[in-house]
């Protein structure tokens, strides 16, 4: 690994700063935090997918020694304000509206429902009171695939709503599909499933909830991608006012999407804080991680996809179904995105696309890694099995559908333009390093001698942040904020909404920083996780590397001209000829006149100046994203499949991504590493199945890649 | 019960229930919080100490079970604040995104290397094999290894 670079930081992999107390056992999780007077909870779950639930006796629970309090979905939902998970609800939630309550009262809908918490003197008795907490249920039938919930006569989740459909159908068509279809040489038909997996992040879900009944604030320490979304669903469940709610984080034992805003158990922490004046911290165990906390990306797609004999990919018509499991997260707003993404680089011509989402008994479908991506999966899936009917190469044919980089960019058929797309020059690449010719021979050779061999290509382009366009005006991921400070003792501060949970933003925001106001590396500080001095922010949706190190780039150089207009009038100098290099203020060429920037901090602060001289070294600084544009990648796997096991092992897998300028080539690496790695797993290894009685296959098994 | 355990050098004394893990007394009666639970029942390997030159999950330990025995924690290995040699090849290799896991990987890494200085990557792949990371998809963890390996023989 490259030290850090003699004249930038950005571009190099700077080494991170985060790793020293990570190495040392210094990261301060939120399962590491004891406040005074701290009590413990657990949740006492439904064992059946779907039931009803018609007694529970907590009364043996509430008499046993350190058990402080028993509060069961009803007594719940009369300090809650029912309603759509938070972030839903923030992200427009529409559809129907399935009526439940914060934790299970009358119905439980899949298996690990919360219906009740207790709360103790430690974790070992809140799990003994679960124990003896008595829950009567009566099996109603579960909903266990799409399929079944699609029927009329499946038996409604959600008792005010007549069916299981929470997304509707709906239908868009872009381009003259019927057109395309009837002119087609050929019409080829696929059915893909993608089953569903899940996050499991090494740290599950976890909080400690202090309220302080004399001021009324509710302080929480969370496990959260964004402490500002937290603190607002919990303001909007529990009935707080949203300034009353201050969410405060530490490192994050990793995500990939289930920890943003507020899930039911975490409510229901806060409640039962709010509710005993006291802190209260639950920390999500393995079991529950995997049973409760969501799922992914169980979809289904009928595909018809027009073809030229030639193998021009034409025209796609797609159907798509969407198990969104018990409770509404997000599930039913993936195939807005998927429906704009589907045509990715290619110069597909007309798409139909059609969706429905359903309601099972299975745990909720939750954000996952790219919650869209199954977009790629079937676009790339569609040009392989064509390329197999069609007797093409899988490379050719994707070479010869990729849209043309012009002037003025070609538009997506869905609308967007392919701007700076590199997707020909990333196949080609990649078809380079594994030598594809050598491997068809190899793979010839091999199969004679009874090995079965494989190789996969896919492509993909990700709205990273995506271009401008016509229908994004504000700029393609709207504003991103930061505030910066040039402290008294020479220290650039960066105070960012971003919550970084594995993504170095400690470092590689400070490698920006750095370069463009002139300090060194170890004289900036990335401030996060902190909902009272942290502007609002996100970290998810491919946001932070463009959108983060965009505004730390223009804040740094707001900040400098700041400093530089001050400092202008300490060396008697115009401003435009003063720069800061190394940390030192300069007049450019004459290195004699330098000025440390702690020392022109200081006189800043020491309030000899009059009001018309700016001696405040602090920026609110905004991106709109630019211009924006596409960053995206070609991957190639070579796969041996023992044909009697069918065990499948990958023998090479290559990826080639263009992500722009780098700013920490080592972070971008492990970056996409791990993604393979969770790619590798969820295709081959970590299915979350449900047997027919809805029950999770294999619990507790943690089993990842 | 009450019991002592030779815990990162030093005798360290507490009253739990039979029940607690090694991992819920470290963590939660000694404050040694650099131990990290991932999934309580051996999997994942997060949990992983030292206790008497072996690695081992100290989430299927009864604390009960470790008393007479010598425990290695992470804030054992650079108690004066400087990295070990392990520690800095991590570093240098950029082996970690999160840190969850990490804890894990440095004790049995450690306990590893202690016992096999001359171990290469296969060795060292299958001695790592126990113990799952989310977030890197593993092979700059074995860099780090790899390169303090190489480092210890060097000096």
């Amino acid at each position: 690994m490259a030290q850090i670079a003699a004249e930038r930081y950005t571009g190099a992999s700077v080494k991170r700063s985060e790793d020293p107390r990570i190495l040392t056992g210094g990261g301060h999780y939120v399962a590491d935090l004891k406040l005074p007077g701290m009590l413990h909870a657990a949740f006492v779950r439904s064992p059946l997918a779907h039931g009803r639930v018609l007694a529970v006796d907590v009364e043996a629970a509430r008499a046993l020694p350190g058990v402080v309090a028993v509060l069961t979905g009803a007594d719940l939902a009369a300090v809650t304000i029912p309603g759509q998970d938070p972030l839903f609800a923030m992200m427009g939630g529409g559809g129907p509206q399935p009526e439940y309550s914060l934790l299970a009262t009358d119905r439980v809908r899949f298996a690990g429902d919360p219906v009740a918490v207790v709360v103790a003197e430690s974790r070992d008795i809140a799990e003994d009171g679960c124990e003896l907490i008595e829950v009567d249920y009566e099996d109603l039938p579960p909903v266990m695939s799409a399929a079944f919930a699609l029927d009329a006569g499946s038996p409604p989740i959600f008792a005010n709503l007549g069916d299981n459909i929470l997304g509707p159908h709906k239908r868009s068509e872009f381009g003259d599909v019927d057109g395309t279809f009837a002119a087609a040489d050929h019409v080829h038909e696929f059915h893909i499933d993608v089953h569903r997996h899940q996050n499991v992040p090494m740290e599950g879900r976890g909080l400690v909830a202090s309220y302080d009944a004399d001021s009324g604030v509710l302080t929480v320490h969370a496990a959260t991608q964004s402490v500002h979304v937290t603190r607002m669903g919990i303001a909007m469940r529990l009935g707080i006012d949203a300034d009353k709610v201050r969410v405060l984080a530490g490192d994050i034992g990793g995500s990939f999407g289930l920890k943003i805003g507020a899930s039911r158990e975490e409510l229901a922490v806060a409640a039962a804080s709010r509710a005993l004046g006291r802190p209260v911290k639950w920390i999500e165990d393995r079991s529950e991680n995997l049973a409760a906390s969501g799922q992914a990306r169980e979809e289904s797609f009928d595909v018809r996809a027009a073809v030229s004999k030639d193998g021009d990919l034409l025209g796609l018509d797609v159907r798509m179904v969407i198990d969104t499991g018990a409770y509404p997260v997000m599930g039913t707003m993936v195939s807005g995105i998927i429906e704009a993404m589907l045509p990715g680089p290619y110069k597909l011509a007309a798409l139909g696309f059609e969706s429905t989402a359903v309601a099972t008994n299975k745990a909720s479908y939750i954000a996952y890694r790219g919650p869209w991506a199954s977009e790629t999966f079937v676009r790339e899936r569609v040009l392989d099995l064509l390329a197999k009917d069609l007797g093409l190469d899988p490379l050719e044919l994707r070479l010869r559908n990729v849209a043309p980089r012009t002037t003025p960019p070609f538009m997506m058929i869905t609308g967007r333009p392919l701007v700076g797309v590199t997707t020909k020059e990333s196949l080609e690449r990649v078809a380079r390093m594994v030598d594809i010719p050598a491997f068809r021979r190899r793979q010839a050779e091999e199969r004679a001698r009874g090995r079965y061999l494989g190789i996969g290509l896919a492509t993909f382009i990700e709205a990273a942040p995506g271009p401008r366009s016509g229908e994004a005006p504000s700029g393609p991921m709207g504003m991103e904020h930061m505030r910066l400070r040039l402290a008294e003792d020479g220290i650039v501060v960066l105070f960012t909404g971003q919550m970084p949970h594995g993504q170095s933003h400690q470092t590689t925001l400070a490698q920006i920083a750095a370069d463009e106001f002139g300090v060194p590396f170890e004289q900036v500080r990335v401030v996060v996780g902190d909902s009272d001095v942290v502007p609002f922010g996100l970290t998810g949706g491919s946001r932070s590397a463009t959108m983060t190190g965009g505004v730390a780039l223009h804040g740094a150089r707001q900040l400098k001209a700041k400093v530089l207009d001050f400092a202008s009038l300490l060396m008697e100098a115009s401003a435009l000829d003063l720069d800061i290099v190394d940390g030192e203020v300069v007049v450019r060429g004459d290195p004699d006149t330098a000025i440390g920037v702690a020392e022109v901090a200081r006189r800043a602060a020491s309030g000899q100046f009059g009001a018309d001289v700016d001696t405040n070294f602090e920026v609110q600084a905004s991106f709109d994203g630019g211009e924006g544009g596409w960053s995206g990648g070609s991957h190639c796997a070579i796969v041996e499949v023992d044909v009697e096991t069918g065990i499948v092992k990958v023998e090479r897998y290559v990826a080639a991504e263009d992500c722009g300028a780098l700013i920490n080539p080592a972070v971008v690496e492990g970056q996409i590493r791990g993604g393979i790695a969770q790619g590798i797993g969820a295709v081959l290894l970590e299915r979350s199945a449900y047997d027919l009685d809805g029950h999770v296959h294999g619990l507790p098994a943690a089993d990842r890649l | 019960m009450d019991i002592t355990v030779q815990v990162n050098g030093a005798a360290r004394t507490g009253s739990v229930e039979a029940r607690k893990t090694l991992a819920d007394f470290l963590r939660d009666d000694l404050d040694l919080t650099g131990t990290h639970v991932g999934c309580e029942h051996g999997v994942c390997g997060a949990c992983t100490v030292i206790l008497d030159g072996r690695a081992v999950r100290s989430c299927l330990m009864l604390a009960v079970q470790a008393v007479g025995s010598e425990v290695t924690t992470i804030e054992g290995l650079a108690p004066d604040g400087e990295l070990g040699t392990l520690q800095q090849a991590m570093w240098d290799s950029h082996s970690f995104q999160c840190g969850f896991c990490t804890p894990g990987f440095v004790m049995q890494a450690t306990a590893f290397l202690t016992a096999h200085p001359d171990a290469g990557e296969q060795e060292i792949r299958e001695a790592l094999s126990g113990n799952i990371c989310r977030c890197t998809g593993y092979q700059s963890i074995i860099d780090g290894v790899l390169l303090a390996a190489q480092r210890d023989r060097q000096d």
